[in-house]
């Protein structure tokens, strides 16, 4: 089975490449007018209800006070960048949000590619659609449902768990309060509440390939798990690029609730990440141009992530989000 | 589909099967709980914590929540919403994708840039409040639609499988006279039939959790859509609120109504999947091109 | 190209209607649901002048403690009594600061705003310095219920000497012990009249299988995630620890700088430690620890207000119908000594914001409102409900309704609302038939004779404003840390030095020079 080449790769006949040359500009622009009108909608919205209230982000460099507003309130140029930075915990948040992201990077995110990829190898649509079901319905469950139902199974007062571990012989161990539990509570948790939501995309490009490449492949004698790598794997990896390069966009932006109902006095060394920082330090305190300044402060890293990612994906053949 | 009848192709997928019925299992245990804990007292919840199947049946929990009509008004508000938000929000973010996609426009690569940069950026609660304060939306259902019609992501998707379709289809659609908009409702959209079935679940799942829009803009509780009501309860019932007082003169609700609340909150759009899901099958794509 | 041009006029049509239909419905909606105070306020003066009736139209802002907003059943009556038109605007307890701070930046707020509760409106300081809100302290001896307020507590909640607000209050001092009395008499066991037979007691609970199944499952105390409103404050009030800040060499120094902190650490180390409280007590929500005690696994709930028997009754004796509750609240220090810390006296606070009242005229006529709503009458009807449909009078006591459901839907959502308490609004005091939420009626009356008040509850300190609460995260987690065992009491110091480092020593001294 040789390399299979993916379905947009049909050549474009009577299109001109893009840029070709200066001089067809305005008889491009022209004859694209209506691609342009399709647009529209969309760039209004984004004018309007994204980049008009950007002018919001003014405040990380001020001491804004809500009743002066932005025009009157008072500058204070880097002050709340260098508070941060100077903040004795902030090289431990950075860090615990950084290895969260790594564990959401490494670990998770392959998780619905593979669970796609079995629910995709089922055969017999009954099952199929039961197992997808059954998957997905977490997602619909908010973090605090979530969280207080992973403390009733893990409780060490008398929660199932560690009952069972009693019955066997073994001791207690205690997940919620020990700085070792946390991030491996908090990957399950996240693996549990959005793998089977997360295969929905990864399923919508698997059926939007030509079953007739399968057929092409077995009168090869490729056996089933063959096909799954030079067939389907292929055939969505534009997919799964995409996806890398958004989540990577999000590195320091990792779900505040979630984080916050696990965190507590005793995993805090390890739990407390920018987010729940933010909360603590910023939110609670009426703390708003000390709290826009650190996001400020991961929409650029998270730009940066993006960019570079998407430089390095483009280098590999791969389209990039922009 | 030819059936792989070989040994190993049985042994392959009975160890699909039996691993797939395993990860649903524990999936959907949680969801069972809740289930079950609808049907129940909340003194068996209290004595059993994790109860899968009831000993002692009671449609209590039920029967309160349906005692006024707030929580119909509410599932209506909601379906409306979900129902309008997303056919607007699929028709704008359709038209956007499908320009986007068309690798031969002027101008593209900074288009996708400023729409990546706003998932990355954003002006905060304050400044957007301004903006649908200004264009009149505060109090109008038209707030929970509005400022959140395009998600950038969806678009980016959505463009990513309009991308995939095999350009010559849309070259000989052209030759024919069929305009761009022709192309995109005649050709590519019927085309991507998943993808458009993927990103308007996407959508509907959005509009159905509409929460802090609904508390920021609308000033009426009559209007709220069903997720203030969810969150409400749920946040009450599991003692997680953030400003623990001494006030003992409200007790929180009964856990039993916080799951039957959950319940009924996530049936709607639960159903909306598997009807979703025969755009899946595979040759989806095929039988729509040849019709 | 004729078929594109149709199919591009449908698009932009469909477009444009869907655009225009919202924004075109809102408009009117906007006009007729908009707060709109001054015009309204105006057009009131203006009526006012030619027909008394007419009246006043006051739009109120309130978070939401109840499962949903309440219909306007009490809304409607209290518009007849009172006069007047209100419109309440309720938002999630949950989310209420997101939505006060959207709107008051965005000058959004209606005339009348709760907030939320005392962090919120410590919040809210340096915008009253400002002169965001109307003073309202030198009109209240105009309206003879408002000057009933009590003064202590109106000092409470003055910002640089001058008051702002309205409170709404609450006792003082409501904590103490809810118990098991049927598992203390079996094993002969009294209320504990001191710390050591606290102690006692957690262990006689958990070793001498009081629930007499044979099996060692009891827990003595049923804690949760909070030190202030958890068992650990009211224990260490008991200890003789001040309320949060105490004087030592005629200055005053946080609670945790003094010994009987960390007596009252050592007190929570041993009973985690020997087992007598749930070993997860730093990660238990509130329901989850209610939940261990109403399943009868745990014998003893402290900290809480000991008016919440009644809930914690109701759902025990569904588990173990043969359960006694009892509630206590005097337990000496090891010196002997009784001590209750008090809250300042309220939980919440309403404001005027200058943004949505135009003039005093416009206060006068809401605080009229207000005046009335410290009448018996008012403060009845929204605290109690409609009598004979929410709630009966007994021996000159109100006695809810047994339709909980109904009260729950109709009236809950106004009761915090009530300015005022019953001494000074002459609504009922609530009639009880559980003796002990009898006897936790007594104890309340009992603990303000021992009471602790917040020495700097009316202070203001302006790194505290700042940083407060990120800088008690530190003194949190360290006593966590050190009732689990995981730091020492130098340990315990060095965080104390850390929180005097990052801004602890400023509030310190920023507190003292506000107390002269």
């Amino acid at each position: 089975m040789q390399e299979v080449t993916a379905p947009s790769s049909a050549a474009p006949k009577f299109r001109p490449k893009r840029g070709k040359k200066t001089g067809d500009l305005k008889k491009r622009l022209w004859r694209n007018k209506w691609i342009y009108v399709m647009l529209l909608p969309g760039v209004l919205y984004f004018l309007i209800f994204k980049y008009a209230p950007m002018y919001g982000l003014i405040i990380s460099f001020q001491d804004y006070k809500p009743y002066q507003g932005i025009t009157g309130s008072e500058w204070v140029g880097l002050e709340h960048f260098k508070r941060l930075f100077t903040e004795p915990e902030f090289f431990t948040i950075l860090k615990n949000t950084l290895i969260l992201f790594a564990l959401n990077l490494f670990i998770y995110f392959p998780v619905p590619i593979i669970l796609a990829l079995m629910l995709n190898e089922l055969r017999g649509n009954f099952f199929k659609r039961i197992f997808q079901t059954m998957v997905y319905l977490p997602h619909f469950m908010s973090w605090v449902i979530i969280v207080s139902i992973s403390f009733v199974m893990v409780t060490m007062d008398g929660g199932i768990i560690n009952e069972l571990l009693v019955y066997f012989g073994f001791n207690k161990i205690n997940f919620l309060l020990s700085p070792g539990w946390f991030r491996p509570m908090y990957i399950f948790q996240v693996i549990w509440r959005e793998a089977g939501w997360g295969t929905i995309i990864y399923l919508a490009s698997i059926a939007a390939i030509d079953p007739g490449l399968y057929e092409a492949a077995r009168m090869d004698g490729a056996g089933r798990l063959r096909q799954v790598w030079h067939i389907t794997l292929p055939a969505i990896r534009g997919v799964i690029v995409t996806l890398f390069i958004l989540k990577i966009g999000h590195v320091l932006d990792l779900g505040f609730e979630h984080v916050y109902l696990l965190l507590n006095s005793m995993n805090r060394e390890v739990a407390e990440i920018i987010d729940t920082y933010v909360f603590t330090a910023g939110l609670r305190q009426g703390q708003f141009s000390y709290s826009t300044a650190i996001g400020f402060f991961k929409s650029i890293i998270g730009l940066i992530m993006v960019m570079l990612v998407n430089r390095i994906s483009k280098k590999m053949g791969e389209e990039g989000v922009y | 589909m030819v059936e792989d009848r070989s040994i190993s192709g049985k042994i392959y997928a009975a160890i699909n099967f039996t691993l797939l019925a395993i990860i649903a299992l524990i999936t959907v245990l949680p969801f069972v709980h809740v289930v079950a804990g609808s049907f129940t007292t909340s003194a068996e919840l209290a004595a059993n914590k994790f109860v899968l199947i009831p000993k002692v049946w009671s449609l209590d929990a039920y029967k309160f929540i349906f005692s006024t009509n707030t929580i119909f008004k509410a599932m209506g508000v909601s379906i409306g919403v979900t129902v309008i938000g997303t056919l607007f929000s699929m028709f704008i973010t359709a038209l956007m994708a499908y320009g986007l996609s068309r690798k031969d426009l002027d101008g593209r690569n900074i288009f996708n840039f400023l729409v990546v940069f706003t998932m990355l950026f954003n002006g905060g609660m304050i400044p957007t409040f301004l903006i649908v304060k200004e264009l009149g939306l505060i109090d109008s259902y038209a707030a929970l639609i509005l400022p959140s019609a395009i998600s950038a992501f969806n678009m980016i998707i959505l463009k990513n499988f309009f991308q995939n379709i095999p350009e010559g289809l849309e070259e000989s659609a052209k030759i024919d006279g069929c305009s761009d908009f022709g192309i995109l409702f005649k050709i590519v959209l019927p085309l991507s039939m998943p993808a458009i079935a993927t990103i308007s679940l996407f959508y509907a799942v959005t509009y159905w959790n509409t929460y802090m829009s609904a508390i920021l803009y609308l000033d009426d509780s009559a209007k709220w859509p069903i997720q203030v009501l969810l969150r409400q309860i749920v946040v009450l019932a599991s003692g997680m609120d953030h400003s623990s007082t001494l006030d003992g003169t409200v007790p929180p609700p009964d856990q039993t109504i916080k799951m039957a609340v959950i319940v009924v909150a996530t049936l709607p759009i639960l159903m909306v999947y598997p009807y979703l899901q025969k755009h899946f099958a595979k040759g989806a794509m095929l039988g729509s091109m040849k019709g | 190209m004729k078929k594109s041009f149709t199919m591009l006029l449908t698009a932009l049509l469909t477009l444009s209607f869907m655009l225009s239909a919202c924004s075109g419905s809102n408009n009117s909606k906007t006009s007729s649901t908009d707060p709109a105070p001054a015009p309204s306020a105006n057009a009131n003066a203006e009526k006012n002048a030619e027909t008394k009736e007419a009246p006043t139209e006051i739009t109120i802002m309130l978070p939401l403690n109840t499962t949903e907003a309440p219909p306007d059943t009490i809304k409607n009556e209290v518009e007849k009594l009172t006069n007047t038109k209100l419109k309440y605007q309720f938002f999630p307890a949950d989310s209420y600061e997101e939505k006060l701070n959207t709107s008051f930046a965005t000058g959004s707020l209606p005339q009348v705003t709760y907030l939320k509760n005392q962090s919120t409106f410590v919040q809210m300081k340096e915008a009253i310095k400002d002169g965001q809100f109307w003073e309202v302290g030198p009109l209240l001896n105009e309206f003879p219920n408002l000057s009933k307020m009590k003064p202590e507590i109106l000092d409470n909640t003055k910002v640089d000497g001058k008051l702002y607000t309205l409170y709404i209050g609450r006792p003082l001092a409501r904590q103490g012990i809810i118990y098991r009395k049927d598992w203390a008499d079996k094993l002969g066991l009294g209320a504990p009249a001191n710390v050591d037979e606290l102690f006692a007691m957690a262990k006689a609970f958990t070793e001498k299988d009081p629930d007499g199944n044979g099996i060692k499952d009891t827990t003595g105390i049923a804690d949760r995630n909070e030190l202030v409103y958890g068992a650990f404050k009211t224990v260490s009030s008991w200890f003789g620890t001040p309320n949060t800040w105490g004087t030592k060499d005629g200055q005053l120094q946080p609670e945790f700088t003094f010994q009987q902190y960390y007596d009252t650490m050592d007190f929570f180390k041993k009973l985690r430690d020997g087992g007598y409280m749930n070993q997860d007590f730093a990660a238990t929500s509130k329901t989850d620890a209610v939940n261990m005690f109403t399943s009868g696994k745990a014998g003893l709930y402290i900290g809480g207000s000991m008016q919440d028997i009644d809930n914690l009754n109701k759902d025990l004796i569904k588990n173990v119908p043969d359960a006694v509750l009892d509630t206590h609240s005097m337990v000496a220090g090891p010196d002997g000594k009784f001590a209750q810390w008090m809250i300042p006296g309220y939980n919440n606070v309403v404001l005027f914001p200058k943004s949505a009242v135009k003039d005093e005229a416009e206060l006068k006529k809401i605080l009229a409102f207000f005046d009335k709503m410290m009448t018996p009458e008012v403060a009845n009807l929204m605290y109690w409900g409609i009598e004979g449909t929410h709630y009966t009078v007994v021996e000159g006591k109100a006695k809810a309704g047994d339709d909980k459901e109904l009260n729950e839907r109709e009236v809950k959502g106004y009761k915090d609302s009530v300015i005022g308490e019953s001494e000074t609004n002459g609504m009922y005091e609530p009639y009880n038939t559980l003796p002990g939420r009898i006897h936790a009626e007594e104890l309340i009356l009992e603990n303000v004779k021992v009471g602790v008040a917040d020495p700097t509850a009316a202070l203001d300190s302006a790194t505290y404003t700042e940083k407060g609460v990120e800088l008690q995260q530190i003194i949190t987690d360290a006593t966590y840390k050190y009732i689990y065992g995981q730091i020492d009491k130098a340990g315990f110091d060095k965080a104390v030095e850390d929180w005097k480092s990052r801004g602890g020593s400023k509030i310190i001294e920023e507190y003292n020079a506000a107390a002269k």
